[in-house]
């Protein structure tokens, strides 16, 4: 057996060329197969696997009468402003958040620190609990009764660097949007990919920098980041009448204790629109729609739908790769027919003989997919730079490395056997010709 | 009679006998043509698709603009002033050849869509995006006005964020125009009243040839008009157009100079507008280099595979070609053998290639929604691959046809 498998390495490495282009085809086929697969595996992950089936976005319809929000009459993403308020207070489910992206000026007093615009996101204080967003320091605040507003921030890690150096800031203020603020948390790392709980600025876009409680949006007047969409144009420049409007603006998510819960949120909801046409609102059928997260990133079709294609053309493409690499392996075991011959008039048996083939064809499948894995790390790696909003999440964990390594066995078993398989159909007298 | 002799001299009979008796390697080129149809013809197919959407214009001097944002942060910021003491400074450089404040852009992905019709209360608006701009808004953006006139500046007014209005002016977009109208007779388009969201009624005074609304993927993407007036907001978007080849300098030089002019605000965002539209489509600009990245690799490793088996063919036919030449048949004989044989063995990969190449698209249509494929796509592969082929078995055959008769004899 050792001395089978010697003179299998041996052959491998008699032909360095032949070898070497067999290598390279199975690689390059095994690279686009990875590649592509990474791309869809790693935008389609869970963001959030403990809980993903109970954290629901929230969409109603309170759009015109006479024209749906999105065809075929679906409702819009958003919610608005009194929606959000009146379900985050109505309390109905375990966690409960709104949230909009605004933004204004931060200055800090600090003489290290320079003035700048911060992006910010307006949200309730269930927002970290409900996303599981990491703490470095300090804990969210509690989500207010509607009217009250808190001066208070949750930092992102990249803002407590640029501001207070990294330290433990929780306690200290800072001063922007014209008011003081107390820091009361600082998240740690975090680029939830896709952006699952607001994607108006892409599925991949980056999280923002600072966090500040939801009625505070309402105090100061804040811009209206996001998107914002509205139906009823007889609206009034003043910044109160857009509050009270049916425009939306507000991405609205919940979190239930458990999957039994949902109906009844499900319940909940359609009582309230219920409420709300009894007051003059919401003029189309009831039109509800709860997905949990899985079921969001489907609609929002996260996973471009050529990345499918592209997976099964890099498959087709690794096939031809694998036939191409069973012909050079045949070739190369034509050229060894005369040894072969030798051999098996010297005694050895048919078997060692095919052992001794089937190790070769091994030895450069395998050494194909090694290469193949090391091509598509180079491959993701140029993706990355090609769209850097991707760079966040291209990174091969371990079911990645898996399915490469899975497919280059099989790969190098498809391209081995078939020339085997030919060369244990020619009888023996034919080589000793 | 003569058709007979013709297939005769082809000797397709003979042809195919050899083939047959070589079933395995004509079975594995076979299925790697026919593969490598499907994969070519259903890649080139998706690969031009998004190469559309990824190369069009936006009716913009894309190579020679960029924009910036300047943020005002103190309470005595005043967004007027600063917004007209900037764009003078800048408009006095000799290498800017406009500049202009706006409120969106293309491929800036944020801004505002209104509904337009030609009465009131119509149900079916035509929705488009809205720009406001000044007088300066058509040089800035490089636009062709094939009809009517740019506004005066008498026209442009100033409005606070929160005013809804529109002025009274509007130019629209040819296609927006078309829309609305039904007419391309510009001139009766011009100094007809329409009505933005039912509720404001404004008068067209010119048609712009072409101009994207700021969203790259959106249905309508050439419908947009632009109305005159200056928005302030405590943020202002700039939109400045250069002198070929300074864009680099200019964007460094016009960002330092605002700083150091104004120091109640900062200067943030300068950003080309290639640069815009390359984080627009860099998704379909990674889709595109996979796509050809696979494509290109499928087309070596098929020639290669073309070559190695044509290569083994004729060096295990040595004799055989030998002892034909002894037997009277010319170098022209031979080659005919060998390219005949090609034809055959190719033609039948691009038959299979092409139930493949349609099976293939069948799925993609049915589950992911992608159109049907073209059948000038699956003629363009065949070629390809009939190319790649005749390629890859010139240094074989040529070989084939040096063989000399003097090898019959010899034992190999």
């Amino acid at each position: 057996m050792n001395y089978t498998f010697e003179l299998a390495c041996k052959d491998t490495l008699k032909q360095p060329y032949l070898s070497t282009l067999i290598i390279l085809t199975i690689s390059l086929g095994i690279a686009a197969c990875v590649i592509t697969y990474g791309l869809i595996y790693l935008m389609s992950a869970d963001p959030l696997p403990e809980k993903s089936d109970r954290v629901l976005h929230v969409q109603l319809d309170n759009w015109d009468p006479n024209k749906a929000a999105i065809e075929p009459n679906l409702p819009p993403e958003q919610v608005t402003w009194q929606d959000a308020v009146n379900i985050v207070a109505a309390k109905q489910a375990k966690y409960q958040a709104a949230s909009a992206i605004t933004w204004g000026m931060v200055t800090p007093t600090q003489k290290t620190a320079t003035p700048f615009l911060g992006v910010m996101r307006a949200t309730h204080g269930e927002f970290f609990s409900m996303f599981n967003a990491p703490f470095l320091f300090g804990v969210p605040w509690q989500n207010n009764l509607p009217n009250q507003a808190q001066y208070v921030t949750v930092l992102s890690k990249d803002i407590n660097d640029r501001v207070f150096a990294g330290e433990n800031s929780v306690g200290r203020t800072l001063s922007m949007l014209g008011s003081t603020f107390t820091v009361v948390g600082v998240l740690d790392d975090w680029h939830p990919s896709p952006k699952y709980f607001d994607m108006v600025y892409g599925a991949f876009s980056k999280p923002e920098e600072l966090y500040i409680p939801f009625q505070i949006k309402a105090e100061l007047s804040l811009p209206h980041g996001g998107q914002t969409n509205c139906w009823d144009t007889s609206l009034s420049d003043n910044y109160q009448s857009f509050l009270n409007s049916e425009c939306t603006n507000f991405e609205l998510w919940v979190e239930v204790e458990n999957l039994t819960d949902i109906s009844d949120f499900e319940f909940y909801l359609s009582s309230y629109v219920e409420q709300q046409k009894q007051l003059g609102r919401f003029n189309r059928p009831t039109n509800n729609k709860l997905l949990n997260i899985k079921q969001w990133l489907k609609y929002k079709n996260v996973v471009n739908k050529d990345m499918y294609a592209f997976f099964s053309l890099a498959l087709l493409f690794l096939t031809v790769c694998l036939f191409n690499a069973a012909t050079l392996i045949s070739t190369k075991f034509a050229s060894t027919r005369h040894e072969v011959a030798l051999r098996n008039a010297l005694g050895a048996s048919q078997q060692a003989i095919f052992l001794q083939s089937l190790i070769q064809a091994l030895i450069l499948g395998i050494l194909g997919g090694l290469t193949g894995w090391l091509l598509s790390l180079v491959g993701l790696k140029g993706i990355a730079l090609l769209y850097p909003n991707f760079s966040t999440f291209l990174t091969l964990d371990f079911a990645l490395i898996g399915f490469a390594m899975g497919l280059s066995i099989l790969s190098a078993l498809f391209s081995a056997l078939i020339p085997i398989w030919h060369l244990s159909r020619t009888p023996i007298a034919k080589h000793l010709t | 009679m003569y058709l007979t002799r013709l297939l005769a001299r082809l000797s397709i009979k003979h042809i195919c006998s050899i083939l047959l008796r070589q079933k395995y390697t004509v079975l594995i080129l076979v299925l790697q043509i026919a593969l490598a149809t499907a994969v070519l013809s259903n890649g080139l197919f998706i690969a031009l698709e998004r190469y559309k959407t990824v190369h069009t214009s936006s009716g913009l001097d894309e190579l020679n603009s960029f924009f910036l944002t300047s943020s005002g942060f103190t309470d005595s910021f005043n967004p007027k002033n600063s917004i007209q003491a900037d764009l003078a400074k800048i408009r006095a450089l000799p290498e800017v050849v406009n500049v202009v404040k706006t409120n969106s852009f293309p491929y800036s992905e944020t801004g505002d869509e209104f509904g337009l019709t030609i009465e009131q209360d119509n149900q079916n608006p035509v929705n488009a995006a809205s720009y406001k701009l000044d007088e300066h808004g058509l040089e800035t953006f490089g636009l062709e006005l094939i009809a009517g006139q740019n506004f005066t500046k008498n026209q442009v007014t100033w409005q606070s964020e929160h005013d809804k209005k529109f002025a009274a002016q509007i130019l629209l977009t040819a296609r927006t125009a078309v829309a609305l109208f039904n007419t391309e007779d510009w001139q009766s388009i011009i100094g007809k009243p329409i009505f933005i969201d039912n509720n404001q009624i404004v008068t067209v005074i010119g048609i712009i040839k072409k101009l994207h609304g700021p969203w790259a993927k959106s249905e309508h993407l050439e419908h947009s008009f632009i109305t005159p007036s200056v928005v302030t907001h405590n943020s202002s978007r700039y939109f400045i157009r250069v002198k070929p080849g300074l864009l680099e300098d200019m964007m460094n030089h016009i960002a330092h100079a605002l700083s150091l002019h104004d120091k109640q605000r900062v200067i943030r965002k300068v950003t080309s507008l290639s640069e815009a539209k390359k984080q627009v489509f860099g998704a379909d600009l990674a889709a595109l280099s996979i796509v050809f990245t696979v494509m290109g690799a499928l087309s070596l490793v098929v020639a290669l595979g073309i070559m190695g088996a044509s290569s083994l063919k004729v060096f295990k036919q040595t004799k055989q070609i030998g002892i034909r030449r002894a037997l009277g048949a010319n170098k022209f004989d031979i080659l005919r053998h060998y390219l005949l044989e090609n034809l055959m063995v190719t033609t039948m990969g691009i038959l299979l290639g092409v139930f493949f190449a349609v099976t293939l698209n069948v799925l993609l249509v049915n589950h992911y929604g992608f159109s049907k494929l073209p059948i000038m796509y699956l003629v363009a592969a065949a070629l390809v691959m009939y190319l790649l082929n005749i390629l890859a078995t010139l240094k074989p055959i040529s070989n084939a046809i040096r063989i000399t008769p003097v090898t019959a004899t010899q034992s190999i």
